[in-house]
């Protein structure tokens, strides 16, 4: 069991609902992937018009803890303004707070972020910011009240896995009692498994689930992975050894025929 | 004396099926909300691209198949029905910028393994592009060619269907929504009940009164005049977030288009998908700076939880709905299943993915 806010989760694996081949499909593999929390678009439903309604049902009849997403946002003003529609439509004060500061990679816009987590806190939300590797963005959103940080491994959709994982250990030695989702960019379950390992508490995985050629398959594989890389964190890793050059005797072989030791 | 059969829904597959059975000898009857041109139709809203190749990047084989059967059935429907109808038969092209080149290996990687049939696609090099379509020349590096996909005018082709249902003495009850179809009965507002020996369903969304899990997929869409461009089929872009299709017409008139946005709205295109289409088309040809746009069109694609059609059928009564982004591309194979069951009583060898009977 983990606490996300005021939540005890048993998965550590949260889910996306983009870009599926089809709801029944998004459906099979949300059940699959045993996740508990399912993130939700709505910027491009037009949520005043409750236009997307069916499909937010298809979700809701999953019975998984819906996070809404702010995706497509590009300043903190929409970011809240989607924030408070998503609160009154699901329901709930999460938030999972994107605003885009480029159109291609999808890399936060961290100044904006900071400014509406602000907001959002103060308005009541659990905020879960999606923010880069940034230390002291990081620092900055924990003291705008944010009890949850989701870092990205790689700029979303990318599938390219940790291109920075010392930042990430970074993040990770720095804010030990914060929960830290991975968040973007992880394109194979070995990915997940990785900052699993690092001790993150748990990653949240769309386009590697929704492209896969059977998603389905694909979130029990994510799933596994995230199991892996926590009992592995639990476990404790052995450290890795320098086996090159000998360091010490190898048994049977004389002292004289050894090689110095450097 | 001939059998009788009520239609609910003019678009693409009320039309189709109309004209199939008139031609047999049935008394048909139409109903559709909208007025014969059918303008608010989602045929009308569509691009009318027959690309059973590259749909199977997200749609399932059955799809694609039906796809295939339906092409030689178009080519007899359209030598019989729209000689006049604009339609080429030239394939369709799939390109990608330099920085997106893994799009299109993913898209050739799962059309490779989905497709049922050898040499649905090809990879062509700059050369082979350039003589395809000039006008791409020295744009791009690479693509894909889809060599036995086809489009057709859209429009034009429902015209030419409704001259051929009209000239075929089919009742037609234009501007005449229809509320239920059941077993021998279409019924219209204020509970008036017409009955025929059958009642077949073909409405979009309007079917929601009875088949509750269909839902609506926005799309949006732009017509185009742009006499710098010169394109000889339809051109996608794959692209991580724009992915477009560019559909030509005659003189140098193109679609660009569509989203596909989770949502039952019909309103009016919004500035964020214009910019996205605009932008994706002007990055695969420069000469659509200077086009004008003569038109934008938004519509909601109907479709079940599993974006699969459905032939549901029951004694008396059959609905052929949730066509979803495939109406074009499966409509004659569905028509010919249709018909089969209509003259026989029992579903056709290869149907039975999508046909079921239902309790009515």
């Amino acid at each position: 069991m983990w606490q996300l806010g005021d939540h005890s989760l048993t998965s550590r694996l949260l889910i996306g609902s983009a870009q599926y081949p089809s709801p029944t499909t998004m459906v099979e593999a949300l059940r699959a992937s045993q996740a508990e929390v399912v993130t939700v678009s709505l910027r491009r439903q037009q949520p005043d018009t409750d236009a997307g309604r069916r499909f937010w049902d298809l979700i809701r009849d999953t019975g998984l803890r819906v996070l809404p997403n702010t995706a497509g946002c590009r300043t903190a003003k929409e970011a809240i303004t989607i924030a408070r529609m998503a609160r009154e439509l699901f329901e709930t004060n999460w938030i999972k707070l994107e605003v885009i500061g480029d159109d291609y990679t999808l890399q936060p816009d961290t100044l904006e972020l900071c400014q509406a987590a602000a907001t959002l806190v103060e308005d009541g939300f659990e905020v879960l910011p999606y923010t880069t590797e940034d230390l002291v963005v990081a620092r900055k959103l924990v003291d705008a009240g944010c009890r949850v940080l989701m870092p990205w491994a790689a700029p979303i959709g990318s599938g390219q896995g940790p291109l920075n994982p010392y930042a990430l250990r970074t993040l990770r030695d720095r804010f030990p009692d914060i929960p830290l989702i991975c968040d973007a960019g992880l394109g194979r379950p070995s990915h997940a498994a990785m900052v699993m390992e690092m001790g993150f508490d748990a990653v949240l995985i769309n386009s590697a689930v929704a492209l896969a050629d059977d998603p389905v398959v694909m979130a029990q594989a994510f799933a596994a992975a995230v199991n892996a890389g926590r009992y592995a964190f639990e476990a404790g890793l052995m450290t890795t050894r320098e086996m090159a050059v000998p360091s010490t005797p190898v048994l049977g072989t004389p002292f004289w025929h050894a090689n110095p030791v450097t | 004396m001939s059998a009788s059969l009520g239609i609910a829904g003019a678009g693409l597959a009320g039309r189709l099926l109309g004209l199939e059975m008139a031609e047999r000898g049935w008394q048909v009857t139409l109903f559709d909300q909208d007025t014969p041109d059918g303008i608010h139709s989602t045929t009308y809203a569509g691009a009318g691209m027959l690309a059973p190749g590259c749909e199977l990047e997200k749609a399932e084989t059955d799809i694609a198949r039906y796809g295939l059967q339906s092409l030689p059935l178009w080519k007899a429907l359209l030598a019989r029905y729209g000689r006049s109808v604009y339609h080429a038969f030239t394939g369709s092209l799939v390109v990608a910028h330099p920085q997106d080149q893994r799009e299109l290996q993913q898209l050739q990687r799962k059309v490779e393994q989905r497709a049922t049939t050898p040499d649905v696609v090809q990879t062509v090099t700059a050369d082979a592009l350039a003589k395809l379509e000039p006008s791409l020349a020295n744009r791009f590096r690479t693509g894909l060619y889809f060599p036995v996909e086809a489009h057709i005018d859209n429009r034009a082709w429902l015209a030419a269907l409704r001259e051929a249902l009209v000239a075929r003495h089919v009742t037609w009850h234009a501007s005449s929504p229809v509320e239920r179809v059941e077993p021998h009965r279409v019924i219209t507002p204020q509970g008036a009940s017409h009955t025929f020996d059958w009642a077949v369903d073909c409405r979009g969304l309007g079917a929601r009164t009875q088949l509750s899990t269909l839902r609506g997929v926005r799309g949006e869409l732009l017509y185009l005049h742009a006499p710098e461009v010169s394109l000889n089929r339809p051109v996608r872009l794959m692209h991580p977030r724009y992915p477009i299709y560019i559909v030509p017409r005659p003189d140098n008139v193109y679609l660009v288009g569509a989203t596909a946005i989770e949502s039952d709205d019909l309103g009016a295109v919004t500035v964020r998908s214009v910019l996205e289409l605009l932008s994706a088309a002007y990055s695969v040809h420069s000469g659509f700076a200077e086009a004008r746009v003569l038109e934008t069109v938004a519509h909601c694609r109907p479709a079940f939880p599993d974006n699969k059609p459905r032939l549901l059928y029951a004694d008396g009564v059959m609905h052929i709905n949730g066509l979803y982004r495939h109406g074009f591309l499966i409509a004659p194979a569905l028509i010919q299943f249709a018909r089969h069951f209509l003259e026989t009583g029992t579903p056709m060898d290869g149907a039975e993915p999508i046909m079921e009977a239902y309790a009515a």
